[in-house]
């Protein structure tokens, strides 16, 4: 029994040694690598063309655009391949002159050929980028006069060439290397990809991690401040914020919720202020705007009957700020000159809710399905639909929420198979590009799949901004657009989220900008 | 015994056959997965282009005997989401998920072995009632939670192990493999327990204790060897279980194994990666299944005779 008990008592043991042996900073980063934790990686692919936007977090750093911008998303010539660009009178030929001496990881020489080979395949069948669909439709030629130099010859006038390929938007701006993809085929660049960034890929784990170093002096950053930058890509925020307590990664994304704990514990957490808007609409019907949300009285019940001050406290641990405009983009405000007004903002105000509904003969309410999902960077996405289905109640709306995954959802919208219905998306912010290509999808009744405001007035606005090349002239739209969309109430939207995102106590001043799905590690690993 | 392994091995390829047409039609019941795949502003025509090149858009009978066809010769075809091949995925993960239900498995042999054997042993002292807590403890507290307690407080507070990935070598395998093997402890002490009690109160311990055998080799040679049948049944499929169930410790570990890449492919509408996770785990399964129901004729040749 003697031996029984030892054997016991050393199997207890065992996890105990094998801790103190553990023990220690054996595991922690030196101070020549920068760790980044994420709760996302999105699709995971190093091929800049078969990513959405959410793979920019790591391929910014991998590869350069064409044209850059700076950590507030305005186009930079110091940031970008190309260091000036001008267009032809009649805004139909973009030339871009382009940085000299800029080489690839492999050696390679980057010249016109490979920001033409880039371009055509981000347009490319096979690409699934955010924007390829409007540039396929908007270019008609890409002429490469000098190594470097590149124009591109678009069919209409337009003023987006430069943005749509900068850092700003998606991944169409990448500029990759022709001969190497050429030679080894897409399927090994896409395993072993080749850019020109400030750090090269050295290897990928698919849900694991992602390992670049940097390259000896980069133009865009200087000497790199760090040899190695990983990310981990790391599901749950215990975790990320364990391995930040560890000093095992540098920068962590964390929930709002778990804000003031940090800071407590002297934790630096740096905020994208109204990083996204978190917007609520209807599913349309086959014909457009379903009955009763036809009615405008209705729509604005809707919005009256939300407490978003209330929620912004609750649900978003005071990390977020009342919306007034559905699709209101805000980082797009100060390019087109829109001031939100007092009177724009929606109040809290279920009596005048009960009323509207009243007159709108829905005095004794109506059935609406709520779907209830969670998104990247919306951990809470359930709780607050369950919150704004609670203020309908108790406007006498009969709610009924509906758990989904987010798939499920956006297919039923897009088919229109639930006309009614009511969903949401926390939707990135950007610049007024970026706004207008979203306004194009959402808010123009053309692109059907994806519509969710249905007015003939705000569809041939939207038409004009597109051929317009007085930037006056398209500010003025874009506002009234807005305003056109507030002051019919299309769409619920609730408040502007901001994100959080923890960095060990030593790390050091980082401006994570203001560029969508962007964290301008550069600021960090340069030393400029 | 060679007719008992082939009929056994016959038993598992029908029920992967079986299996390859339900999670096929499964998997696609799940909904499309270009709506992840595609941006929000992808068009109707972006959609089909999309469909068309990942060859979705063919016949559902066309895409199943595609997919077998491939499946036997070991490719499982390309990952919508990761865009890589998913036999290579496979490959980077499975490993991963081997090994640390082999280090899960040791923690609960290492606990379950001299907790069970001495809850019998000394029956109804503080000992047995202390195994007992223990099994209730292991049954009873879900793993997400204690995951989370291990990550928040050994690793992020104490600072004592790592909280996350396989990278650190053998130190990061205890808190997942403590967590994954928690479970699998109360099970198999109870059952060990048992076994050893009735084979305690047998004629033949009996025998040997009357002959004067020492009583700690009544106990761990006599009865033990005995007393391990079932818990050697036990072991093995849970030793199945632990590599494919890991879902919920390799995601609060990011611990890269075969249960995060099934719940990315579930997640996202991956149906290559949801057909092959699906196959590999129940081609695991059966084969665990099949070694321990060989193993188990050979100890008992009543078994093998019976069929």
């Amino acid at each position: 029994m003697k031996r029984a008990s030892r054997t016991l008592v050393v199997s207890l043991l065992f996890l105990a040694l094998a801790s103190v042996v553990a023990a220690g900073p054996g595991w922690a980063q030196g101070k020549t690598d920068l760790t980044v934790a994420l709760s996302s990686f999105s699709t995971e692919v190093l091929d800049p063309v078969l990513g959405g936007h959410i793979v920019k977090y790591y391929l910014s750093m991998m590869f350069d655009y064409l044209v850059g911008t700076t950590p507030d998303g305005q186009p930079s010539t110091s940031g970008g391949i190309a260091t000036k660009w001008e267009n032809s009178p009649d805004y139909k030929r973009w030339t871009f002159h382009l940085r000299k001496g800029v080489k690839f990881h492999n050696g390679d020489d980057l010249t016109s050929e490979d920001v033409k080979f880039s371009l055509q395949r981000a347009i490319g069948k096979r690409s699934t980028t955010g924007y390829a669909g409007p540039l396929r439709t908007l270019i008609q030629d890409i002429e490469t006069p000098a190594p470097d130099r590149v124009v591109i010859v678009t069919k209409e006038p337009t003023l987006i060439i430069p943005t749509y390929l900068s850092r700003s938007l998606s991944t169409e701006g990448m500029v990759l290397p022709k001969k190497y993809i050429e030679a080894n085929g897409d399927d090994a660049f896409a395993r072993k990809p080749v850019g020109s960034g400030p750090f090269k890929f050295v290897e990928q784990v698919t849900g694991a991690h992602i390992k670049m170093t940097a390259v000896d002096n980069h133009w865009r950053i200087g000497t790199p401040k760090y040899k190695n930058l990983t990310f981990r890509l790391v599901p749950e925020e215990t975790t990320r914020i364990a391995l930040l307590r560890r000093g095992e990664v540098d920068v962590a994304d964390v929930s709002r919720e778990r804000v003031k704990e940090l800071e407590k514990e002297a934790f630096p957490v740096y905020f994208r202020k109204d990083e996204a808007i978190l917007s609520m609409w209807v599913v349309f019907g086959p014909d457009g705007w379903p009955a009763p949300m036809k009615d405008k009285r209705v729509r604005e019940a809707l919005n009256l009957a939300v407490d978003r001050n209330e929620i912004a406290q609750s649900i978003f641990a005071g990390k977020a700020d009342p919306a007034a405009i559905p699709l209101g983009l805000s980082w797009s405000f100060k390019d087109i000159g829109l001031k939100v007004t007092p009177e724009m903002t929606y109040p809290f105000d279920p009596t005048r809710a009960k009323k509207l509904l009243a007159d709108a003969g829905q005095g004794g309410g109506f059935p609406l399905d709520v779907y209830a999902y969670q998104l990247p960077g919306l951990p809470e996405g359930k709780a607050f639909a369950e919150a704004v289905a609670g203020y309908w109640e108790q406007i006498g709306i009969k709610t009924k929420v509906i758990p989904v995954d987010y798939p499920a959802f956006r297919k039923n919208w897009v088919d229109r198979k639930t006309p009614g219905a009511i969903g949401y998306f926390n939707i990135a912010n950007r610049d007024w590009i970026g706004t207008y290509a979203l306004l194009e999808k959402q808010a123009y009744g053309p692109s059907k799949a994806n519509d969710t405001v249905n007015d003939a007035e705000v569809d041939g606005m939207i038409s004009q901004v597109m051929r317009q090349t007085d930037r006056e002239k398209i500010n003025t739209l874009m506002r009234n657009i807005y305003t056109r969309i507030r002051s019919e109430h299309y769409g619920v939207p609730v408040v502007y989220l901001h994100s959080a995102y923890a960095t060990s106590k030593t790390l050091g001043k980082w401006n994570p900008g203001t560029v969508m799905y962007d964290l301008f590690f550069d600021q960090l690993a340069s030393s400029k | 015994m060679i007719r008992f392994v082939l009929a056994r091995v016959l038993q598992s390829l029908v029920t992967l056959a079986i299996l390859s047409v339900v999670v096929f039609i499964l998997a696609r019941a799940t909904g499309d997965p270009l709506h992840l795949i595609l941006p929000m502003s992808a068009t109707p025509e972006d959609y089909a282009e999309a469909r068309r090149y990942l060859g979705l858009d063919r016949p559902y009978v066309e895409q199943y005997f595609s997919f077998v066809g491939k499946a036997v010769r070991g490719d499982f075809g390309t990952s919508l989401r990761a865009r890589k091949p998913v036999i290579e995925l496979i490959r980077e993960r499975l490993p991963n998920s081997l090994k640390l239900a082999v280090f899960a498995m040791g923690v609960s042999l290492a606990m379950a072995f001299p907790l069970g054997v001495m809850a019998a042993v000394k029956k109804g002292t503080g000992i047995d009632r202390a195994a007992q807590v223990i099994a209730v403890l292991g049954q009873s507290l879900p793993t997400f939670w204690l995951a989370i307690i291990l990550v928040e407080f050994v690793s992020g507070r104490l600072q004592w192990l790592p909280a996350a990935g396989n990278d650190a070598g053998l130190v990061s395998y205890i808190l997942p493999g403590f967590t994954l093997g928690w479970f699998v402890v109360a099970g198999m002490m109870r059952l060990l327990r048992s076994s050893m009690l009735e084979v305690l109160d047998s004629d033949y311990v009996k025998l040997a204790r009357v002959k004067g055998v020492a009583e700690r080799r009544v106990v761990w040679l006599h009865a033990l060897k005995n007393a391990l049948i079932p818990v050697i049944t036990f072991a093995g499929i849970y030793f199945a279980i632990l590599v494919t169930t890991a879902i919920v410790v390799e995601t609060v570990f990011a611990w890269p194994g075969l249960g995060r890449l099934a719940y990315e492919g579930i997640s996202s509408r991956d149906f290559p990666v949801i057909q092959a996770v699906v196959l590999t785990t129940a081609a695991l399964v059966a084969a665990v299944s099949l070694c321990v129901d060989c193993l188990y004729a050979v100890i008992d040749p009543r078994i093998r005779h019976a069929r």
